[in-house]
């Protein structure tokens, strides 16, 4: 059963029924957000049952889409919280992410704007690994970008998509060794994003952040993981209570390769790896838990099958 | 609103430099400075690196008093103040405050003030200066520049007044013939030091 990521929308009438059905299928809810009248789910499901779920759907009005970047934590850096660079363009780019499906957070470096002043810190190094992927956004010229990148990925492992202002192929040149990915012509800005150039502008960054997600889900599949981030959330949901009296809107938030649980590393890290999947399977035999950075949430990196032979 | 007579952004990047011609733009007409500017250059160099802004200011209008805004009526010790623009109340009753303690300045409703005043306390009070522009304009004048200049440029320099302004600013020390250099970027918007 090959899972995929997709969004639906639709009105809160009967949106339980929904529910039921993607989890009926084996699918499994990632997020849910309950706007007005209006009900967003990101959810994975089984391929073969997306023209299912939306048959079931039409009478309700509702719309699934698919979106590729459900089920990912992204972290959008931006060098500094002042009003040089937020809202726009940090919030405008961090916020499209998130429309298409993906957990985003946004990352403020303390010291990260200037030129030769430009810094990066243990914890803010630790924070960004943490998480799937790093979007970069810099300024708009070349020099510095040039100058300050080098310090800005120093101890970075996961992979980068840069934005900055020059074109695509100057930022390609400048930067070596090479990220990821690039997007060029979306540097520094003080003006809202509502032009059509500049929407395109966003969608080339989702384009591109996709790209480099999809190449990594291939590595995943060459490989795969113990079990499904998805299914390890949902474990948790059922067997520690406690999760549910969380008040964050994602509880627990589901990476491509591991979990992030927002409860107490001291308290809960012996408990959940104590949970059973199934059959004597416990989650401390198929995943490294660890004290995240973020707060005192616990990370979990589940461990690939040829690693610990087992899968769920 | 009227454009600026002269605006422009030199840097040796171009296209570095058309960015930061729009972030001008939109942060000046955000902060309501554009009626205010009458001339402005830019000159921005990521290299050294310096950010430099040099411009002139349209004339403006004089301090505000009390008779541009006010009918004030006196009979004997009676002083009533009648207020036509709304705008200036605020420091209008701050000074009247400050000046004639809060006891003695009443105000029956949004438009009227009254007071009771000695003869000699109550000469001259149309002439009361309430408001000077020109002094909030320095500060919003500054703000937005470093709003514009990229940021983390610590080392600043500025100046205001005779109807011209500059801001110099680096993250390093600020060059030895930073002089020259404002003597020559001024020199573009026709004014000479």
């Amino acid at each position: 059963m090959i899972l995929v990521p997709v969004t639906y929308k639709g009105g809160i009438y009967r949106n339980d029924e929904i529910i039921d059905l993607i989890e009926d299928l084996g699918g499994y809810i990632i997020q849910k957000h309950i706007i007005a009248q209006e009900v967003v789910l990101q959810a994975l499901v089984p391929k073969e049952d997306i023209p299912l779920i939306r048959a079931i759907a039409k009478p309700l009005t509702g719309e699934i889409t698919p979106s590729p970047l459900v089920g990912t934590e992204i972290a959008v850096i931006t060098m500094s919280l002042e009003i040089h660079h937020l809202p726009h363009a940090s919030c405008d780019i961090a916020e499209y992410i998130r429309r298409n499906g993906a957990k985003t957070n946004m990352v403020g470096l303390a010291r990260g704007f200037g030129k030769r002043i430009s810094q990066l810190n243990d914890e803010e190094r630790d924070v960004i690994n943490e998480h799937d992927l790093a979007v970069y956004l810099l300024g708009d010229f070349e020099t510095c970008i040039e100058h300050k990148f080098q310090v800005l990925r120093r101890g970075i492992d996961i992979p980068i998509v840069l934005c900055g202002g020059p074109s695509r192929d100057a930022l390609k040149k400048i930067i070596d060794p090479p990220v990821d990915g690039y997007v060029g012509n979306i540097g520094r800005f003080m003006h809202r994003t509502k032009e059509s150039d500049e929407f395109e502008k966003l969608d080339e960054v989702i384009a591109e952040i996709t790209r480099v997600i999809d190449r990594q889900r291939e590595d995943i599949a060459k490989d795969p993981l113990s079990v499904s981030p998805a299914r390890l959330m949902d474990v948790i949901k059922e067997q520690v209570p406690e999760i549910q009296d969380v008040l964050s809107p994602t509880p627990v938030t589901v990476q491509m390769s591991g979990l992030r649980v927002k409860l107490p590393y001291d308290t809960f890290s012996a408990r959940i790896k104590g949970v059973e999947i199934e059959e004597g399977i416990r989650i401390g035999d198929i995943a490294d838990l660890l004290p995240s950075r973020m707060r005192d949430y616990i990370l979990i990196r589940i461990r690939r099958f040829s690693d610990t032979n087992i899968m769920v | 609103m009227d454009p600026l007579e002269y605006f422009e952004v030199e840097c040796p990047e171009k296209i570095g430099g058309e960015y930061y011609r729009r972030i001008a733009d939109v942060v000046l007409l955000d902060h309501n400075l554009i009626r205010v500017i009458h001339k402005l250059h830019i000159f921005i160099d990521p290299k050294v690196p310096i950010f430099v802004a040099v411009g002139l200011i349209k004339k403006l209008p004089g301090v505000v008093r009390l008779r541009d805004f006010a009918d004030t009526n006196v009979q004997g010790r009676k002083v009533t103040i009648s207020i036509g623009d709304e705008t200036y109340l605020a420091p209008l009753l701050r000074i009247l405050w400050e000046k004639f303690g809060k006891d003695r300045v009443e105000q029956p409703d949004r438009f009227t003030i009254l007071m009771d005043l000695d003869p000699d306390e109550s000469a001259g009070l149309e002439d009361l200066e309430v408001l000077d522009p020109s002094l909030s304009l320095y500060k919003d004048l500054i703000y937005a520049l470093q709003v514009i200049q990229p940021e983390g440029f610590k080392v600043r320099r500025q100046y205001y007044g005779e109807g011209r302004f500059y801001l110099v600013a680096s993250e390093d020390t600020l060059p030895e013939n930073l002089d020259d250099i404002l003597k020559e970027k001024f020199a573009k918007i026709g004014v000479s030091l």
